[in-house]
């Protein structure tokens, strides 16, 4: 009897690793140039950072930043042939640098709710935060 | 902002200035029940229309027959979850709660794209779901440009583009009426603006090639085929070319999403409608910084989400659009004539 116990929680705890596990954001991707962003990131994590930070954060679109594929068929992602893109590097590094220094924030991560600022902060819908107008 | 395209008056204090209309451009998404014949545009609140004991049309408004009726929803995002509507299934099913109570029952849906807000299979899978409790005969889809994020379209076309061309551009003829659905969001581009490019624009000419002048044409996609807005991408750059080829056409309407508001243009033979999202509002052109998710008061959401109906009324050739809002009933909407 208390064998068979043994084996239930054994299979209950394998069920429950292999549930969370399943449950995890799919990290198989193939993003081919990723230096800032973390290279494991899932596909959900990192569009939900280029829709919610950069798309809705500087009202731009993917075109900002990235260029179209040879095939006309689609957008070349890896490709680092727009400054913009390499700019967009330099301010993610930037805005969790100002999270990490001036408010605390242990390794922060772009897309994390904690943040103290985030795009949106300084750039309010603009692609520069210069053309925001003041009243 | 000053904008030609914009009315600038309300002649009859009805939150529509006909002239502006014909000339123009006209604000709706009150729950307009639109019928355009012949260049005149007769416009009806729902409950004019609508005999709540019978359900049917009332008796001596004059409308011919329909052959059939289709509905389009638009941009439900499924998993878009911040304050602008935290519950985009909700009101996605709200939309199809209008739809199944519909007087009756649309032939199929148009669905012109951002089915899912950041092109995830559980988004897919969530939105696949939730339209199956739609009563219709088939759901017919363009993507959005959130459809196509990470893979270009690649999972959008497995799942809803099968026996399509290129990026997921088709035609279809039903009850003697041609749909066009166009795909302009996989290329967009500088400033967001959306691109046909130069296959799919040779696949159009094609396509309409051997019909008839006579034959009403309806083309669907997601970012709108006229400028409503370049500053904000709300436009298409090519949309020219692929106008040209259906000018020859004697009614030929335009139903896209992309900028979550009807507007609607009437350009010689062809009329634009932009249709309502089923999850957030974006602001009017200009009034905002950008364009992006508008956090309305709880209240006020549902006032500026809905669906559009449209009639096809044969006698006529004409295309009756309606936009339901979904805060009201069908039987309850503002009257306007």
């Amino acid at each position: 009897m208390l064998l068979k116990k043994k084996y239930a929680v054994i299979l209950g705890l394998a069920s429950s690793v292999a549930i969370g596990v399943a449950a995890l954001p799919s990290t198989n991707n193939d993003y081919k140039n990723l230096k800032v962003l973390p290279k494991n990131i899932s596909s959900k994590d990192l569009t939900r950072i280029m829709i919610d930070d950069f798309e809705d954060g500087l009202g731009v679109s993917c075109t900002f930043c990235h260029v179209e594929g040879k095939d006309s068929l689609g957008l070349d992602y890896a490709n680092d042939a727009k400054p913009e893109k390499e700019i967009a590097r330099r301010m993610m590094k930037m805005t969790m640098g100002i999270n990490e220094k001036y408010f605390g924030l242990k390794h922060p991560l772009l897309g994390d709710s904690v943040l103290a600022i985030n795009c949106i902060t300084c750039h309010n819908g603009q692609p520069r935060p210069g053309d925001v107008e003041t009243k | 902002m000053k904008n030609d395209n914009f009315i600038g008056t309300d002649e009859n204090d009805d939150g529509i200035d006909r002239a502006g209309f014909l000339k123009c451009m006209a604000w709706a998404g009150t729950g307009l029940f639109c019928l355009m014949s012949g260049g005149v545009l007769k416009t009806y609140g729902m409950s004019q229309l609508v005999d709540k004991a019978t359900g049917g049309i009332k008796k001596g408004i004059d409308i011919s027959k329909s052959d059939f009726s289709f509905a389009q929803i638009s941009d439900s995002h499924i998993g878009f979850n911040k304050p602008a509507n935290p519950d985009v299934v909700g009101t996605l099913e709200a939309a199809i709660a209008k739809i199944n109570a519909m007087p009756t029952t649309p032939s199929f849906i148009l669905h012109t794209g951002d089915l899912s807000h950041l092109a995830q299979a559980d988004e897919f899978d969530t939105l696949e779901q939730t339209l199956k409790s739609a009563k219709t005969g088939k759901i017919f889809y363009v993507p959005g440009e959130h459809d196509v994020l990470n893979d270009n379209g690649k999972q959008y076309l497995q799942r809803f583009g099968k026996d399509t061309k290129g990026n997921g551009w088709y035609s279809y003829d039903f009850n003697g009426v041609h749909f066009i659905g166009l795909v302009n969001v996989v290329n967009t581009s500088e400033g967001g603006l959306g691109v046909l490019g130069n296959e799919q624009l040779q696949w159009l000419e094609n396509d309409v090639k051997g019909l008839s002048a006579s034959t009403p044409i309806v083309v669907f996609a997601h970012i709108p085929l006229w400028a409503v807005y370049p500053q904000w991408g709300w436009g298409t750059r090519d949309s020219e070319q692929a106008l040209s080829y259906l000018r020859r056409f004697g009614s030929v309407s335009v139903l896209n999403g992309h900028i979550h508001q009807t507007l609607q243009k009437v350009e010689g033979n062809i009329t634009f409608h932009t249709a309502t999202s089923t999850a957030f509002p974006q602001p009017q052109p200009g009034a905002a910084a950008s364009a992006g998710p508008m956090k309305v008061p709880a209240e006020q959401l549902r006032s500026l989400l809905g669906l559009t109906s449209v009639t096809y009324v044969e006698h006529d050739h004409t295309l009756a659009v309606t936009d339901l809002p979904l805060s009201k009933s069908n039987d309850e909407q503002p009257a306007h004539q």
